[in-house]
């Protein structure tokens, strides 16, 4: 490794927004140096310039950007000053990039293969068809694509987000570059699949000695695998440190708060005092909303038989109870079923067999206004801000709206209870009479929510609702929750993939994996002592900057949940699990009581597994990147 | 293989369906409009009874839905009947010649008279959509590549202006122009394909906007997909992305436009033209049949045409699925 020469130099790298009136800088004399096999770390929030600053490493900028001046050398040449002949080949041959969306970034009607030996021929001239097929499915192979030849001839719909990402990591090492720009890679994946694709990267980056650009807005991911950091805030580099240095001690004021902000699970220092007054106290309570062994099965279209159909088991038989100002969270992978199930919470389905009982009404024999009046009892948001508010209505008449269809309430009632719950969101009354254009994202969530509060709802189904917002808008959404929960008394279903914000917001958690809850259990126990391999295998792969009391050496899963269409019998989580025995295969295990309420449904879940590490915390270096688990993933 | 039999099977019922629907209604149409085919077929001289009687004999009188069963009946053993009006011979019977010369026997198979015309109306067709095509794919593929700067607003001009032209008035303007006055091409009847240009440049006229514009929608579109730039960052040139993807794919929205619109609008176009150059094809026999109310050619021709229509539809859009596989699923 030569200190003295890195491959990448960038040296003062300003790019500049052009608009007709002005000019604003994107990036803001940004320098950097990145040596052979190492990897560096960009981290900065929305709108701070870094994907702009990775595309710039692979001169990918256009109008209305320009960048107006610095040098960014590879190997000491300039590539801005480069013929555009002689930079094409460098790019992808020498010069790799990878985007946040895999799934739009090949050709979609050509079988990835085929696409991945075309850009191989194309960047190195005179390589035969064999040798190019030879070659893409070896490194196919080494990012462990299950059948790989097979994979080869099949077309980018038909896989995976995570399993394209995959496809596009070897389109980018296949001509084994020196220089991997990563943008955001891991964002649109879930947690468990983010990982795996972290780990397989940092084994790759061993292998081939690749120099990696890694861009992140999540300081977790890039302490999984950046060994030094470099911060941007709008446009600028404030700090630049060893990982371990950064998160020990941040020198600037906003990375200081990056730091701090970052939410914690296991060494959140003050849990929310609402919650751990609730935990595991549902004796005697007020169930307001009993699910009873509910069922929901979906019916494709079968393309190996003739006129066949088969049968997409969404949801399987489950059960739980939601107590009375209680908050309760529902993760799980994406395909978990937790989007089917919340699709029947909120009656926009009705299970095929079991009951929803709201206050002890089935909900399912419901019509005409004995619905309308139990819609009034809880309502359902979801994630999309934009397309769910009218945007040829004034706000005020948006979120009056439900008060209008259910009627039976004066105009000047109306307004007055309007501008009321505006208020109690946190929406300005000048708001009421214009219309929603330019309210940022999480405005327009408030303006849901209000819509939704006006009725003076008991329950709220809240499905990745704040999925969408930056750190800061989730935070005080989250604060706005606790402050009518603890006003109104109302009750939460949050249905989310982020393990770090159902960790402060939720009592009790549902985790849900092919179509049944797995594991029901209070906040306490799912985080630090959790019945189910499969809750501490979500855990493992949370990016965190803490130490994790479950390994990912030992609980990460390899591969994705298996189809929900034939799932076999015994334990649906044993093909993936590794703990699985004999009797898993046979014997579905059922949702048992472990003492005080949590349930978990495994045969070990009363001993069997190796206890949690839980060594001090803030000892990070205790946690490296783990070794690959030896043979292929399931 | 399996998708192209389910596939199939599906849509040909459907189709089925379709024609069987488009039949019905003709024929029903052409009973309830005023119009008796009996007195063109016999003549104004003939009494209102031999006129009753012949009707009769032809099962004119009966019920309609008893005529369609009947006529479905021959339909499908591949008879489409005999025309009321043409003889074997060729040219017209009946009219102002009375009554006798009217002779059952001697009617023209309706099937024969199509199969005589076919021929030169697929001449007229494949060459309108031949020339057509030459001509709007390279000002649809440039349009839609610098979709927005001055190659996109010339090809709109263009292509308002070729809409804005009323073809039986071009009919006459080339006829005029380019026949009669340039004496370059011939223009009325049929000798030998030459023709066939006339008509078939007033049909691609006819057709271009429409392929024009889908052509360069389609590009422009695609152009604007991720898999674009992206293909160029990860080492392939700029042309490669146009030529290998881009062009492959605006195929699909190409071809459905020609199965379906152009199709569609030769067919409705081709019974004008080919009346306004007297050329000998399935069109102007259909004109004729409609002035004569020869039933049967009227039937006949329609669900032929409407046979067609699904058929070639069909074919374009498993064209397509074998182009974007998205769509099998
Ligand atoms: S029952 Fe067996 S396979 Fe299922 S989670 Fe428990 S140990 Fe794993």
């Amino acid at each position: 490794m030569s200190e003295a020469h890195p491959i990448l130099r960038v040296r003062d790298l300003t790019v500049e927004l052009q608009s007709a009136a002005s000019r604003r800088k994107v990036l803001d004399s940004v320098s950097l140096d990145l040596h052979a096999d190492e990897v560096l770390g960009i981290i900065g929030e929305s709108g701070s310039g870094k994907t702009v600053l990775s595309r710039a490493m692979v001169n990918w900028v256009s109008r209305p950007l320009e960048m107006t001046s610095g040098q960014i050398f590879y190997h000491g040449e300039d590539l801005r000053q480069m013929p555009v002949r002689q930079l094409q080949v460098l790019r992808g041959r020498k010069i790799s990039y990878i985007g946040a969306d895999p799934t739009s970034a090949l050709d979609p009607t050509l079988p990835i293969g085929h696409q991945i030996v075309e850009k191989l021929k194309s960047v190195e001239p005179g390589i035969s068809e064999a040798d190019a097929r030879k070659r893409v499915i070896e490194t196919l192979q080494a990012v462990r694509i299950p059948s790989a030849a097979e994979r080869f001839n099949e077309f980018p719909f038909q896989f995976s987000g995570g399993m394209m990402q995959r496809v596009m990591i070897v389109d980018a090492l296949v001509t084994s570059p020196d220089l991997l720009v990563a943008d955001n890679i891991t964002q649109p994946l879930d947690v468990t699949v983010a990982a795996q694709i972290l780990r397989l990267l940092r084994d790759l980056q061993a292998e081939y000695r690749t120099a990696i650009l890694f861009v992140s807005s999540l300081l977790g991911v890039v302490n999984d695998i950046a060994d030094k950091v470099l911060v941007l805030a709008n446009g600028r580099v404030v700090e630049r440190q060893s990982m371990q240095g950064i998160l020990q001690s941040p020198e600037h004021e906003y990375t200081r708060h990056l730091v701090r902000d970052m939410p914690r699970i296991w060494e959140a220092q003050s849990e929310v005092p609402a919650v751990r007054a609730r935990v595991n106290s549902n004796h005697g309570r007020e169930a307001i909303l009993s699910v009873r062994d509910v069922s929901r099965t979906y019916a494709t279209k079968d393309r190996s038989r003739l006129f066949g159909k088969q049968y997409v088991q969404a949801v399987r038989g489950v059960s739980f109870d939601v107590y009375k100002g209680d908050s309760l969270g529902i993760v799980g992978e994406s395909g978990c079923g937790k989007s089917s199930l919340s699709r029947l919470l909120s009656r926009l389905e009705e299970p095929d067999s079991g009951k929803i009982l709201f206050k002890g009404q089935d909900v399912g024999g419901l019509r005409g206004t004995a619905l309308l009046n139990l819609r009034r009892g809880f309502q359902l948001l979801l994630q999309d801000p934009y397309n769910s508010i009218p945007s040829h209505l004034t706000i005020g008449r948006t979120v009056a709206e439900p008060l209008i269809i259910h009627g039976g309430r004066s105009k000047a009632e109306i307004r007055e209870k309007v501008a009321e719950t505006m208020a109690e969101v946190g929406l300005g009354p000048e708001l009421a009479h214009s219309l929603p254009v330019g309210l940022s994202a999480g405005q327009r969530q408030r303006v849901n929510i209000a819509r939704a509060m006006v009725l003076e709802p008991e329950l709220l189904i809240l499905d990745e609702t704040l999925s969408a917002l930056d750190q800061v808008e989730q935070a005080k959404l989250l604060g706005l929750f606790e402050k009518l929960q603890v006003r109104h008394g109302m009750t939460y279903i949050y249905i989310s993939h982020d393990l770090g914000m159902v960790r402060r917001v939720c009592s009790r958690v549902a985790v849900m994996y092919l179509g049944r809850v797995v594991e029901l259990a209070g906040n306490g126990t799912t985080f630090f002592n959790p019945g189910h391999p499969y809750t501490r295998a979500l855990l493992s792969a949370v990016p965190a900057i803490e130490h994790r009391p479950y390994d990912a050496a030992t609980y990460l899963l390899e591969g994705e949940p298996p189809n929900p269409i034939n799932i076999p019998p015994g334990c649906s989580f044993r093909t993936r699990c590794p703990f699985a025995f004999g009797r898993c295969a046979k014997d579905e295990p059922t949702l048992l009581a472990r003492g005080s309420g949590d349930l978990a449904a495994c045969h070990l879940a009363e001993g069997g597994m190796p206890a949690p590490g839980m060594s001090p915390a803030g000892l990070h270096d205790l946690n490296p990147v783990p070794a690959l688990r030896s043979g292929t993933g399931a | 293989m399996l998708f192209a039999v389910d596939f199939f099977l599906r849509r040909l019922v459907q189709g089925l369906v379709i024609v069987v629907l488009v039949a019905m209604l003709i024929f029903t149409l052409l009973r309830v409009v005023p119009g008796d085919p009996v007195r063109i077929m016999l003549g104004p001289m003939v009494t209102a009874e031999m006129a009753e009687e012949t009707a009769q004999k032809m099962g004119l009188r009966d019920p309609v839905p008893v005529q369609f069963i009947r006529y479905a009946a021959q339909v499908i053993s591949g008879d489409f009947g005999h025309s009321f009006v043409r003889s074997a011979q060729g040219g017209s019977t009946g009219g102002s010649r009375g009554g006798d010369t009217f002779d059952a026997s001697n009617r023209a198979p309706v099937m024969g008279l199509i199969l005589t015309a076919l021929p030169y109306s697929l001449l007229l067709a494949g060459l309108a959509l031949g020339i057509s095509l030459v001509i709007s794919l390279p000002i649809g593929i440039v349009a839609g590549l610098f979709s927005g700067r001055w190659p996109d607003r010339l090809a709109l001009y263009l292509s308002s202006l070729f809409v804005s032209l009323p073809n039986i008035w071009l009919a006459l303007v080339l006829i005029f122009l380019v026949s009669v006055k340039g004496g370059l091409l011939p223009a009325i009847g049929y000798q030998n394909w030459t023709y066939a240009i006339l008509p078939a440049l007033v049909l691609a006229i006819e057709l271009s906007p429409v392929f024009i514009r889908s052509a360069s929608v389609a590009v422009s579109s695609n152009m604007m997909e991720s898999y674009v730039p992206s293909g160029i960052i990860r080492g392939l040139s700029r042309p490669r992305m146009i030529v290998a993807h881009v062009l492959r794919n605006s195929m699909i929205p190409l071809l459905n436009v020609v199965g379906i619109q152009a199709i569609g609008l030769l067919l409705g176009s081709l019974f004008v033209i080919e009346y306004a150059f007297n050329y000998p094809g399935v069109g102007l026999l259909m004109i004729n049949a409609v002035f004569q109310r020869d039933f049967p050619v009227i039937q006949a021709i329609a669900i032929l045409a409407c046979t067609v229509l699904v058929l070639v539809n069909i074919l374009v859009d498993f064209a397509a699925t074998t182009i974007d596989r998205r769509l099998q699923y």
